[in-house]
């Protein structure tokens, strides 16, 4: 490993784009330190879905958590391991997405690694339009593309093209706002607003939202569940991102909406050729979707293959009682129980 | 056949608005909840004839002082009873006009209120957010320090920096300022905390977005709806302590402002001469109830919680 956190391990096989390496996420609590992640190690094969699957608390999010290094620390402790992360923008660099500093992860993150939450209720801004939200990616990320798109970029350099991109990044002060009000600069902000504009339609309809120019000036709360995770996962997949983390994307939906939204994930993954981490305890959900799922179980998985392979015979006891109770709720029994692993 | 009628069905959806009538819609919205409380529409009545009256004071009375500020006074005419011409109010024992000093006073109490509620507001928020945001060692510091400043009553601190300070208008906003900056304080730390566990700031976070562009977007707007209520509130309290400073003669004597006059008109009251004190002192009443009536208004509209009580 090296300074600046690039490493070329042999380990790291090409096909990969991110591998977690006995990852260990501790928390400080009242009853003393809680083993929350307990050396996790598992592979993201490049254009694969990966499932991680296992009961509530067993330390999920916080693995996925980890790859944004969005682990509040305190309480959290990164207590050791790696998350590499290969590149491909920046010549298939391989990162340890762990020990970068918050400027380099926060390059990263939206533009080469995306999240979708757990409840898309929460996750957007109530006071916000559509519009702001999404244009903030690519205002953040995509700003050559923005000038391009409204055949700006001859003004980019000197002056003008100063004060566009401090509008762009919105570092307006008094004195840009009272520029941006004189022409040309007027008419150029104009043409960025509706560039913008552009670029967010785009995205919203690629998740298949009906209307998009006419839900882009909505606010959140006007918007249904289902809508509003579209909105989630255009925000996320809007800058084409090499790793999509989905946290439990559809636990807040219907099963109908879930449905399609599952479906909405999967073509996109397919377009894009993105990698996704598909976060879930909903068995039949993973079955779906996933091509490889490792089965989480108190901090530590237990067991990892192919999806068919791990649903047709589990080895895992743990696996076994999972997939048997998944499939037994309409008979009411006695769950299966195993014996713990002692997290202490 | 059903698949064509749907899709049809999807696309002319009616449910989609322009923005501009989205937002028109949005805020009329909030209007009508605001105006559906009729003690709220007495107090924003009141709020609007204040309001106006000290915009308008040298239309309503014209000043011949060279600082309008300054109560004229007619030494010929002192101690005349209400409805004399020339002094509808009547007027002090030292001669002033006492309907000069209640427009007059209109305007150094929005004066006083306005300056005083921003200066602490932007003190308030910048301090809260600190304490919010960083946390751990920083917030304990700064929460310590408002306390202290909590435990003393707000009169009696008030009273105590104003007299340090000596008399002068400008120093009784400076002492307001001093002790009501640490409501907002607390208030703007408490909504930060909040705010900054939602999950729409860690869905900003994700996409890249720096840490000042989280408070300005996701943090800022989000919190400040009970900052703006008790601001509302302040304008009328700020207007109360304020004239009890200048009663005490804490401000600059001969002043058109209410709490000077009520002091002013004092000594009279005794000989039967109510009207200097009564007027400027309704006014404070009244401004301080009306601001108080519209806070309220606000807070039952803003304060999903209190929502099912009407």
């Amino acid at each position: 490993m090296d300074q600046d956190g690039t490493s070329n391990s042999n380990s790291f096989s090409n096909r990969l784009i991110a591998s977690v390496e006995d990852l260990k996420v501790y928390f400080h609590s009242k009853k003393g330190l809680l083993h929350s992640v307990d050396g996790v190690s598992f592979d993201i094969v490049d254009g694969e879905i990966m499932g991680l699957v296992g009961e509530t608390g067993c330390g999920k999010s916080v693995t996925a958590r980890s790859f944004m290094q969005l682990v509040q620390t305190p309480p959290g402790v990164i207590a050791g391991g790696k998350i590499r992360f290969k590149s491909k923008k920046t010549g298939n660099q391989i990162v340890d997405l762990l020990s970068l500093t918050e400027n380099q992860i926060r390059e990263l993150r939206g533009e080469r690694i995306a999240m979708i939450f757990q409840d898309p209720g929460k996750a957007l801004n109530p006071g916000l339009t559509i519009r702001a939200q999404i244009a903030e990616v690519f205002q953040e990320h995509r700003e050559n593309d923005v000038f391009e798109k409204a055949k700006l970029s001859h003004v980019l350099k000197g002056f003008i093209g100063v004060v566009l991109k401090k509008y762009m990044r919105q570092e307006t002060n008094l004195f840009i706002r009272l520029l941006l009000f004189f022409p040309p600069i007027r008419s150029y902000k104009k043409k960025l607003d509706k560039a913008i504009d552009k670029l967010v339609t785009e995205a919203l309809a690629e998740t298949q939202i009906p209307n998009p120019e006419k839900v882009m000036e909505r606010y959140p709360h006007e918007l249904s569940g289902g809508m509003k995770q579209r909105v989630m996962i255009a925000q996320a997949i809007a800058c084409n991102p090499d790793l999509l983390i989905a946290d439990e994307p559809t636990t807040a939906l219907d099963v109908i909406v879930q449905a399609r939204i599952l479906d909405l994930i999967k073509e996109l993954q397919k377009r894009h050729k993105t990698s996704v981490l598909y976060i879930s305890h909903d068995l039949s959900l993973v079955r779906k979707i996933c091509d490889r799922v490792a089965v989480m179980f108190a901090g530590k998985i237990v067991e990892t293959g192919n999806s068919d392979d791990i649903f047709k015979n589990p080895k895992h006891p743990y696996t076994k009682g999972l997939i048997r109770a998944s499939f037994m709720t309409h008979e009411r029994g006695k769950l299966e129980e195993i014996d713990g692993i002692n997290a202490t | 056949m059903a698949l064509v009628d749907q899709k049809k069905i999807i696309e002319n959806e009616p449910i989609y608005d322009s923005a501009f009538k989205v937002r028109l819609t949005r805020n009329l919205e909030i209007l009508s909840n605001v105006l559906a409380n009729p003690t709220t529409v007495i107090g924003l009545i009141i709020v609007i004839l204040m309001i106006s009256m000290a915009l308008f004071a040298p239309i309503i009375t014209e000043p011949n002082t060279p600082d309008p500020y300054q109560m004229p006074r007619d030494w010929k005419a002192a101690r005349s009873a209400p409805f004399t011409p020339g002094h509808i109010l009547g007027t002090t024992n030292r001669g002033g006009d006492v309907f000069y000093g209640v427009v007059w006073g209109a305007r150094t109490s929005l004066k006083l209120s306005l300056l005083v509620v921003s200066l602490t507001l932007v003190v308030g928020v910048i301090i809260g957010s600190i304490a919010g945001i960083a946390g751990g060692k920083i917030d304990e510091v700064l929460m310590r320090i408002v306390d202290v400043f909590l435990s003393i009553p707000e009169l009696i601190f008030a009273l105590a920096i104003a007299a340090i300070l000596g008399p002068s208008f400008t120093n009784i906003i400076l002492a307001l300022v001093v002790v009501f900056w640490v409501k907002y304080a607390r208030i703007m730390r408490a909504q930060v905390i909040r705010i900054k566990q939602r999950e729409y700031v860690d869905a900003a976070k994700i996409m890249g977005a720096s840490n000042l562009q989280i408070y300005l977007k996701d943090i800022l707007p989000n919190s400040f709806s009970p900052v703006m209520v008790q601001a509302t509130l302040d304008m009328g309290n700020i207007v109360l302590v304020g004239a009890t400073l200048s009663f005490i003669g804490l401000s600059e004597a001969g002043i058109a402002e209410w709490g000077v006059l009520v002091s002013e008109g004092q000594a009279g009251i005794s000989a039967g001469r109510w009207w200097a004190s009564t007027f400027p002192g309704l006014m404070v009443f009244l401004w301080a109830l009306a601001f108080n009536l519209v806070g309220d208004g606000l807070r039952d509209v803003f304060d999903p919680r209190t929502e099912t009580k009407r």
